[in-house]
């Protein structure tokens, strides 16, 4: 427990400081929301991101759910909703929202959508025959249609339209075919214009319709795996988190490339182009070679003296690139001015020079740490192996998942080390927040930040070390010994990756004046496993009642913020203060939470104080 | 397939009233109805007036629910319009188009860009940026070119056609025709020979 002790402090510290976050009467009404969402016990973690794998068959039903209840409470039909929502990207709160600011009215004609009760009367005023002023032919009543709008046109004229729209990828704003009209063409009609022409079309008509709960929905979206698992993931709270789709796919909502946290999108993206752009090793180049004078051709100094010889027997100058010649060979230097001393060159160079190595500083830890990721994750075969042998060995020690656990604890918190790496090159570097701090602060802050980041490290590779160690040959006191140290290890690892979160988001991230950096907050458990989506009613029913409880939430945030900033995504970073601070603040709370939600095992990596409660 | 019928009945209600509204279309080449050719003078009190301004107009087969492809073939200095191939940026040709709309509205929508064009949404931006810096050198220019290139040469067209007679062209025919390329004398010439 030596190692426990040695990190006791820096919780205590960061606490204050996260309150300061929403220092608000509406705190309680927060807390009281969390609180009771985690009795519920169907919220998987506290960080507001509830994800859901929806496939082909549940997509319907996923639809059907916020069809609903815009149905309900607009007193919509199905069609007339799904106009709504479409226009509105799916986004039920704003809709509510809009509700309130712009009244029904506004909402409805912005969208596109236009009730007529009298249809039926105004249908039958249309002299016979009617003129179609689309084809103008003469077509009786019977053969048109009007819509929403009160347009008339002959049914072959709206069927030919539809049909080009649904071609073209439009079918979900197909527009009246009045000019300046801006009504959204019913959708039975359209289904059953087009089906009586073209069966396929209109399939294809419904499928447009039902993907667009994806296409057009900031909260869905497609898993990035390829080939295809033809799943997407819906986000509930805040969409800035990693997911595991049930294919197994693990990425970040976001950004939808690898899970990278704790570096944010922009660092990442900016990260992996950097890593495959050559820029780097045109650097290498810059400061390392010359180019000879005579065929171009770039040379490296090997050693020695400053007269260097081109593999194509040019000789020239190693100081200032000049060739040997008549006037400028190595026995005579007349016109040999490469001593004047050039500033600007130098200094290009020497800036080349401090950033590759700055660049490599981090790439090569980077990249340590996902090789032994990888490295590792060829020994869990191996260790998997040792643990068969070990449960049957003639002992009193049955139970071996310690293994498992510290296991992935070490998958996990390699893997959020090795991220740490790209953000503090970026964090702490001129590439993207140049005058976000004082040379000052920023030496402050980095150390502050590789002190737990080092302090990680090392714990990280104990755990290592442990793992490793062939227990199978152990006696079964040797193997108590050592699972203590994993069990102890893995805790401490643990608490150790959320302090960094901690200080990654309220001391680096949240005090960026420039620019906002989201990034996923830390999971104990690695990405969350999305779930599958259920289809039947009854469960529908109890999620949509939990969707609105959560909804409550982020307005909560907001209200609390109106005073202050505006910046919604200061909004999301303290959402996860709020959340980061329950974490913390009550732990009890929370191991609550995690051994009711869908955890398929018991963790054993759990604090100490929580298992014995337990 | 061109829904033909509709197109025919466009062109006889366009051409019924062409000396008022000042637009006019007429068949490119023989019988295609996708490919037709259009004229629109241009608007008095502007600089194009007294042009004549022929566009090229393209059908597509899902005409009219996809609007119809138009060019200017006479050359225009105009913001909207490109001064190097006639391209012409209007809504209603792109993503406003409605199939209520017509053949005969477009020729007149474009009749209604010409007195009031929208430099801040240009096509050609070199004319676009002397519309907004330096107006009057921009009127001059569009005058010009309106000059040069949009009117029928009526003075001297008995000349031509006299230079066409004397080549051994009967005198109808040249007539005809020089009318028929607004009287360019050698597309005329072209024409003549090639059948």
């Amino acid at each position: 427990m030596a190692d426990d002790e040695d990190f006791p402090s820096s919780s205590d510290v960061e606490e204050p400081e996260v309150g300061d976050c929403y220092l608000s009467d509406h705190e309680d009404d927060i807390a009281e929301n969390v609180l009771q969402d985690l009795e519920d016990g169907r919220q998987e973690d506290c960080n507001w991101s509830v994800t859901s794998v929806i496939t082909k068959e549940s997509l319907l039903a996923a639809q059907k759910e916020d069809l609903r209840k815009i149905m309900e409470l607009l007193a919509l039909s199905e069609q007339h909703a799904r106009t709504l929502l479409i226009h509105y990207r799916w986004d039920v709160e704003r809709i509510f929202e809009l509700l309130e600011e712009k009244g029904k009215d506004r909402l409805f004609s912005e969208a596109g959508l236009t009730m007529s009760e009298n249809k039926v009367i105004v249908l039958s005023s249309y002299s016979d025959p009617f003129t179609c002023s689309i084809c103008f032919e003469d077509v009786s009543p019977v053969a048109i249609t009007e819509m929403d709008c009160g347009h008339c046109y002959c049914n072959n004229c709206w069927t030919g339209y539809f049909i080009v729209k649904i071609n073209d990828g439009q079918s979900r704003r197909i527009r009246c075919m009045t000019p300046r009209c801006n009504a959204v063409c019913d959708e039975a009609v359209v289904r059953s214009l087009v089906n009586a022409r073209h069966p396929d079309i209109a399939d294809r008509f419904e499928r447009f319709l039902l993907e667009s709960y994806i296409e057009d929905n900031n909260k869905v979206k497609w898993c990035p795996s390829v080939p295809h698992c033809g799943n997407a993931i819906r986000v509930l709270g805040d969409i800035y988190c990693e997911v595991e789709c049930t294919c197994g796919m693990q990425f970040c909502f976001n950004c939808l490339s690898e899970a990278h946290s704790p570096c944010s999108c922009i660092m990442w993206e900016q990260w992996t182009k950097k890593c495959h752009d050559e820029s780097e090793t045109v650097n290498w180049i810059t400061v390392n070679t010359k180019p000879c004078p005579k065929c171009h051709k770039l040379v490296e100094k090997n050693g020695g003296c400053n007269l260097v010889a081109c593999i194509c027997g040019q000789a020239f100058c190693w100081l200032c690139g000049g060739a040997t010649g008549r006037d400028h060979t190595w026995s005579t230097i007349t016109g040999h001015s490469c001593g004047r001393f050039k500033e600007d060159q130098t200094k290009l160079i020497e800036c080349a020079r401090r950033d590759l190595y700055r660049y490599m500083h981090y790439h090569n830890r980077y990249k340590a740490h996902t090789d032994s990721l990888k490295q590792e994750s060829n020994l869990k075969e191996t260790i998997q192996g040792k643990i068969v042998i070990s449960e049957n060995k003639e002992s009193r020690i049955k139970d071996y998942s310690w293994v498992n656990n510290g296991l992935n604890r070490l998958f996990r918190s390699r893997r959020v080390l090795s991220y740490s790496y790209p953000f503090a090159f970026y964090m702490f570097g001129d590439e993207l927040f140049k005058d976000e701090m004082t040379s000052q602060e920023r030496d402050l802050k980095q150390n502050l930040f590789e002190d737990q980041q080092q302090q990680l490290e090392s714990n990280v590779e104990k755990l290592s070390m442990f793992l490793e160690k062939d227990f199978q040959d152990f006696s079964d006191e040797d193997v108590m010994e050592n699972m203590k140290h994993v069990i102890n290890l893995s805790s401490v690892i643990d608490r150790l990756c959320k302090q960094m979160y901690q200080c990654i988001e309220n001391d680096l991230l949240y005090p960026l004046q420039r620019a906002t950096h989201n990034i996923a907050p830390y999971k104990s458990k690695g990405p969350e496993k999305a779930s599958e989506l259920s289809v039947c009613w009854v469960s529908n029913q109890a999620r949509s009642t939990k969707t609105t409880k959560m909804d409550v939430l982020p307005n909560h945030i907001s209200a609390v913020n109106a005073s202050g900033t505006t910046l919604s995504a200061k909004r999301t970073r303290q959402f996860h203060a709020a959340s980061s601070s329950d974490e913390s603040g009550s732990s009890r709370k929370l191991s609550k939470n995690e051994s009711i939600g869908s955890a398929p095992l018991f963790d054993l990596n759990m604090p100490a104080e929580v298992i014995d409660k337990s | 397939m061109l829904d033909t019928t509709r197109v025919q009945k466009e062109l006889v209600e366009c051409n019924r009233d062409t000396a008022i509204s000042g637009v006019s279309i007429d068949l490119h080449d023989g019988a295609n109805l996708t490919h037709l050719c259009g004229s629109i003078s241009g608007p008095l009190g502007t600089p194009y007036e007294g042009g004549t301004f022929i566009i090229d107009i393209q059908l597509p087969s899902d005409y009219p629910f996809e609007p119809p492809k138009m060019q200017f073939i006479t050359r225009v200095w105009h913001p909207n319009i490109s001064s190097q191939n006639g391209a012409i940026c209007l809504d209603i040709l792109k993503d406003q188009w409605s199939p209520a709309l017509t053949l005969k509205t477009a020729l007149l929508s474009l009749q209604a860009l010409l007195s009031a064009p929208a430099p801040d949404d240009p096509q050609d931006a070199v004319v676009a940026q002397q519309y907004l810096r330096d107006y009057q050198k921009f009127v001059g220019t569009a005058r010009h070119w309106t000059d040069t290139f949009a009117k029928i040469a009526t003075v001297g067209i008995d000349e031509k056609v006299s230079k066409l007679v004397e080549m051994g062209f009967p005198e109808e025919l040249a007539r005809s025709v020089l009318e028929a390329v607004k009287g360019d004398e050698n597309a005329a010439l072209e024409k003549l020979c090639s059948g």
